[in-house]
């Protein structure tokens, strides 16, 4: 008994988005449950109006019931399909006006431990809640009635350009049409926008936004002392076209993309990959074209950056299809990897085919790890080394030497099949399998060129996912909720709440040619940005209210990022000095690449020299802690000593400039620019940084996700959060006398309350109200270091970590 | 990361409100057919995990191979424990055998670094599609920790791509201890603040911070204030002291030595006696030894030694050791072929050595075998998910118990492997 109402409450709270939105009270999960006790009528939630079938009933049967009767399975369980108008009345399964004699109904009211119960767990689906069983009940009460609707098309048609007659010249045009969609959609349900924001809130919201960080002293007195009357608008855009922007929207894209400076494979310096990334976004590069690129990359990582994107994912061709899917399309199959999909009419052969697209991609090479495609030297080396006496270490140096070469990524005839153990159709097991792709058009492929189709078909605007994707993600992106949520479940139905909205805006990203920057532009423009916040905690399944941007803690970047506007000048031109060198080196890979079979072959001398050179100061090194360790263990100090001098000038002279084997090839230049030296290297912009960070980095204490997993980030608060905040490196040098944030209050002139304001206005970018000034005031009295209580205690209030 | 009390977030509010109410967590309880655990299994009230980075060689440290040229010159020496041999690079730990049971037959499919340490810390084959979480994740989510201040889940020195939680909530990923030596992180005053200052600014902080969140009820900004409450009351708290190693008495400072995992050993033994559910120290040393198998060994095994032999000597003196589980751990082997070019060992996989002591495991005792020159398992093979599910049991974890993904996906501690049960008494 207690199992079976826990589980209720698990299918009542995880399937809420299902609920529609005229049945959804205030605090369901409360009456709900009091519904178990027999305390609460399920007849009070009961509506006015009678369920409409595509509205009501069709998402229950989506979600529940069409992964196994539907036509997307060879044989729908049980011969019944309820996928159409003539599987759900020739099965007899809906008896209508006669909820009692349904067997549909029958069979989903039956407790999940009866073996005919419906949908069945086993399975893995999620079973219906009170809820959908009510509707359900209602829907067959009235007459079962399914208006217009045959059947249900799980292709989706592909998307249709509107309105291309009247094509708006600017995004001003946008802004005010999308505000008005906005204001009818507040009409038709009686309710409103927040108040607009005042100077001092859009100034903090739209830096963080668009640049990922607060505006510096220097940048809010410029915008807050302006009497433009068009200077918000000049402020957007003026963020949008900088640099700031490039570091912001690489983080958003590094964690969709699981970018890893140093992580991506050994002898694939990352860093190459990060680069390019960087350079699409800064070159404004169209998002279709950037995903095309990306999907269609071919060669070595040093001549192309963009075929990161298979080295991330080296030798998993069917996960990366999942991530792909999930990023670019926002739909999720990595269930479908390996059975058909529980909760969506997804199957196996579904995901298959896709994958089907991309499987010929390889970048290892063949078995023996050289072919003539990746290493085109390598016949030639061979037969060369045949001729010589056999010569092992040089063999293993040439190994080392062209192995970074063997991870070029190309087209290969690779084709896949069906997996020995595909249950569905046992016929098909071993057989190849035909690329197809999962809804709206299908690809042609010309001269076999696959992923070239698939990326056409992808990157179309006919495509019913890839506009509406990006155009959902860049929304929650400014507005803190998607209209659809979860970003990465788009699903073939219409979305209950936010369908036109969405609509209006996946035709907007396909007018607007896929330009970011412009799309953004639009949103930031409309009063619903720039009205007050929502600050009460979203509730999983209640769909967005557009009232305003919704309140949202910051990203570890942001907090990373706006402390160092305290500390760094002109920060968003501070740039690493993380290089590539060595091995790593792409200068030396590119050289590398074109030379000839004997030229390898002398580099694998000299490399192989130089190993033995650095090998012998390794053992050396040891060599002489051992003898040093001997003489203290004898208690001879001064031997000791003598030892320590004596080695020191020793390594002197065999200075390695080179780091430790295991980070070879990667070196931190020193800082040269004047206005950065005299500040630790470390103190660069979050997108700046190489990751892997170390645990204890304040980035990743604050929830940087660690790129292993897309958008693996974390917002959650933590003891350890305030603990860095209140005593760690970040505060202490914003409080330092020399800091840049001191020296600027100092420069001002100001004193008092004067003073207080403008440390108000560098940390929280706004002023203070008279409260606050009385409240420090009478904090401080005693202080001889008021200026530095009052940056402490703003750094450490909850208010600077929200976005608001 | 791991607030010191459980957040009072939604989900968390559902699960004890359920658990208050129905008495069953929230998720259907989906049980796969799980043998029961015998009493003498489930004895470990905290678990100690050492994992050796990089695949540490087998027949150098536990599985030695007397008087075959693979050894490289390398002897065997005896230990407390009858006729069990072990390397010379060992000496200390060879006084320590008789309270170890050595698994020999360990064997993995998976012979590339992140992808072995990804299936020794979570049972599960690495997948970029998500994240399964590890070990000390498990325990805390399925039986807690002893002591309800200190987080029951620690890391000290982790790699900075270790799973941490998965997609379980994070607030029961591991504390990461970077520096054993230094304490935690940020808990104490900077150098130039002294308390009343600490006092002032803490208190202006609260008091700027109520208005913040009178206006906003969002659950995170009252969150917020509170950790910064709890971060004061952990700055002053007794607990905090049970991360000051150098509080403890200098001989025993020294017993564990100098090295980071020394300190980190020593760290844990303390995290221990307060009743910490689990803790992993990382030793970091670059047991990857692909070059220079001998000398690299000569150079790196001492301060490990000492470090492994301590721990197991002080928490057998202190009468910890019989409800402190501690287990050696690495993702695979090495050759026993030494290279002629490299003079190293390369990755080795098919068969390895994990140790394990205390909480009811059979001392001296060796668990499984491999061929005469450790290239094959010869007797008993056993998978890391089977140690995984050896450890999670002693602790009394449900082996069967079911955890959901976010999206809906089923997970058990761990995966298809088996309780090796000969290694208790």
């Amino acid at each position: 008994m207690a199992n079976k109402q826990g589980y209720t409450l698990f299918a009542t709270i995880t399937t809420l988005k299902n609920t529609p939105s005229m049945y959804r009270v205030r605090n369901l999960f409360p009456i709900l449950l009091l519904s178990f006790f027999g305390l609460f009528p399920l007849r009070q939630i009961q509506a006015l109006e009678p369920p409409r079938f595509e509205k009501d009933i069709l998402p229950i049967l989506y979600h529940h019931c069409f992964a196994c009767h539907s036509e997307k399975q060879a044989k729908p369980k049980g011969k019944l399909r309820l996928d159409c108008v003539d599987g759900i009345q020739s099965s007899g399964v809906v008896v209508p006006n006669k909820p009692d004699e349904s067997e549909l109904l029958k069979r989903v009211l039956l407790p999940h431990t009866e073996v005919e119960a419906m949908p069945p767990l086993k399975g893995g689906a999620q079973p219906l809640n009170a809820s959908e069983k009510a509707i359900l009940r209602q829907w067959i009460a009235n007459g079962a009635k399914m208006d217009s609707w045959v059947r249900f098309d799980h292709r989706q048609t592909a998307f249709m350009q509107t309105d291309l007659a009247n094509p708006k010249k600017n995004h001003q045009q946008w802004s005010v049409e999308l505000q008005e969609r906005i204001d009818q959609w507040h009409q038709a349900r009686g309710t409103k926008l927040n108040p607009p924001v005042n100077d001092e809130s859009f100034l903090r919201r739209v830096y963080l936004d668009v640049i990922g960080r607060i505006p510096s002293l220097g940048e809010s007195t410029r915008f807050l002392e302006s009497k433009n009357p068009d200077k918000r608008a000049k402020l957007i855009d003026e963020l949008l076209a900088s640099e700031g922007y490039v570091s912001h929207m690489f983080n958003w894209k590094a964690d969709l993309l699981r970018l890893n400076t140093r992580g991506l494979s050994p002898g694939q310096p990352g860093k190459l990959y990060d680069d390019w990334v960087k350079e699409a976004i800064r070159s404004r590069m169209p998002y279709d074209a950037f995903v095309r690129k990306l999907v269609t990359a071919s060669g070595q990582l040093w001549e192309n950056g963009a075929v990161g994107f298979y080295v991330r994912d080296l030798g998993m061709p069917l996960d990366h299809m999942s991530n792909m899917s999930r990023i670019f399309l926002g739909t999720r199959m990595e269930c479908a990897q390996c059975h058909d999909h529980p909760l969506e009419p997804i199957n196996q052969k579904d995901f298959y085919q896709m994958v089907a697209f991309t499987f010929g991609v390889s970048n290892l090479g063949n078995p023996g790890g050289y072919s003539l495609e990746n290493v085109k030297q390598f016949p030639e080396i061979k037969a060369k080394l045949a001729s010589m006496k056999k010569d092992e270490a040089l063999e293993q140096s040439i190994s080392g030497t062209i192995a970074p070469m063997k991870r070029m990524t190309l087209d290969t005839d690779k084709k896949l099949t069906f997996p020995e153990t595909y249950g569905y159709d046992t016929t098909l097991r071993g057989k190849l399998v035909e690329p197809r792709t999962l809804f709206g058009d299908e690809a042609t492929i010309k001269d076999g060129d696959r992923r070239k189709a698939f990326a056409e078909w992808m990157t179309s605007p006919r495509n019913p996912r890839f506009a509406k994707n990006i155009a959902n993600r860049l929304w929650k992106r400014v507005m803190g909720v998607g209209l659809i949520e979860p970003v990465d479940s788009l699903s073939a139905l219409p979305n209950p709440t936010h369908a036109e909205l969405m609509d209006f805006l996946t035709q907007m990203m396909v007018q607007l040619r896929f330009d970011e920057r412009a799309f953004l532009a639009v949103l930031l423009n409309t009063r619903m940005y720039q009205s007050e916040s929502v600050r009460e905690t979203p509730e999983p399944g209640t769909a967005f209210a557009l009232r305003g941007p919704q309140l949202r803690r910051l990203s570890a970047e942001q907090v990373w990022d706006s402390h160092l506007v305290l500390l760094v000048p002109d920060l968003d031109e501070r740039k690493s000095t993380f290089q590539l060198s060595g091995v790593l080196d792409p200068k030396y890979l590119r050289k590398l690449t074109a030379m000839t079979a004997d030229e390898i072959i002398a580099q694998a001398r000299i490399n192989q020299v130089e190993h033995a050179r650095k090998r012998q100061i390794s053992l050396r090194r040891a060599e002489q802690q051992k003898e040093r360790a001997a003489a203290l263990a004898r208690g001879d100090t001064a031997e000791a000593q003598r030892l320590a001098v004596l080695h020191a000038k020793e390594n002197k002279e065999t200075a390695d400039s080179n780091p430790k084997p295991e980070s070879e090839g990667e070196i931190t230049a020193k800082e040269t620019d004047p206005r950065w030296k005299l500040l630790p290297p470390n103190l660069i912009r979050a997108s700046e940084t190489p990751l892997p960070l170390p645990l204890g980095h304040f980035l990743r204490q604050f929830g940087q996700s660690d790129r292993r997993e897309i958008d693996a980030f974390n917002r959650d608060p933590n003891t350890t959060h305030s603990l860095a905040l209140m005593n760690g490196d970040l505060t202490n040098r914003a409080l330092a006398d020399g800091s840049l944030l001191r020296r600027q209050l100092a420069a001002s002139g100001l004193k008092d309350e004067f003073r207080t304001q403008l440390v108000y206005r560098a940390i929280l970018v706004r002023s203070a109200n008279a409260d606050e000034i009385a409240i420090t005031k009478n904090a401080t009295q005693e202080s001889k270091t008021p200026e530095q209580d009052v940056i402490w205690a703003l750094l450490n209030s909850p208010e600077f970590l929200f976005n608001h | 990361m791991y607030p010191f009390h459980s957040d009072t977030g939604r989900r968390n509010f559902l699960e004890r409100f359920a658990k208050a109410v129905f008495g069953v967590s929230l998720l259907p309880s989906v049980r796969a057919l799980g043998a029961h655990t015998p009493k003498n299994h489930a004895k470990a009230k905290s678990v100690i995990f050492l994992y050796m980075r990089g695949g540490i060689s087998h027949i150098d440290t536990f599985d030695p191979k007397p008087g075959i040229p693979e050894m490289g010159g390398v002897n065997a020496i005896p230990t407390s424990a009858d006729g069990v041999q072990i390397s010379e690079w060992f000496p200390r730990m060879a006084k320590q055998m008789h309270h170890v049971s050595l698994v020999r037959s360990m064997t993995s499919t998976q012979g590339i670094h992140d992808q072995g340490t990804y299936l020794a810390h979570t049972s599960y084959v690495m997948t970029p599609t998500i994240t399964h979480p590890s070990l000390g994740t498990w325990a805390v989510k399925q039986v807690g920790s002893p002591n309800r201040v200190l987080p029951g889940n620690i890391l000290i020195n982790g790699s900075p791509q270790h799973p941490r939680s998965g997609f379980m909530p994070t607030h029961l990923a591991p504390l990461p201890i970077v520096d054993p030596g230094a304490g935690l992180q940020n808990a104490a005053l900077p150098p130039k603040t002294g308390e009343t200052d600490f006092s002032r600014r803490t208190a202006l902080a609260q008091a700027m911070g109520k208005g913040f969140v009178q206006g906003t009820p969002h659950r995170d900004a009252a969150a917020y204030l509170k950790v910064q409450q709890d971060a004061v009351a952990l700055m002053k708290s007794e607990d905090l002291k049970v991360f000051d190693i150098s509080r403890e008495n200098p001989k025993v400072q020294a017993a564990y030595g100098t090295h980071t995992f020394g300190k980190g050993c020593l760290l844990a033994r303390r995290l221990v006696e307060s009743g910490v559910r689990f803790i992993e120290i990382e030793d970091a040393h670059n047991w990857d030894t692909h070059n220079d198998q001998v000398k690299s060994m000569e150079k790196m095994t001492p301060p490990t030694d000492q470090a492994m032999a301590a721990l197991l000597e002080d928490l057998h003196q202190r009468g910890l050791l019989a409800s402190t589980l501690v287990v050696m751990a690495t993702e695979f082997g090495r050759t026993p072929q030494i290279s002629n070019v490299t003079a190293g060992r390369g990755h080795h996989p098919a068969v390895f050595t994990w140790w394990f002591a205390g909480a009811g495991v059979k001392g001296g005792n060796v668990h499984g075998k491999s061929d005469g020159s450790g290239n094959h398992v010869q007797e008993k093979p056993v998978t890391m998910p089977d140690c995984n599910a050896t450890i999670a049991q002693a602790m009394g974890i449900d082996l069967g118990q079911m955890e959901h993904s976010p999206s809906g996906r089923p997970f058990t501690v761990a995966d298809k492997g088996k309780p090796v049960g000969e290694l208790f008494a």
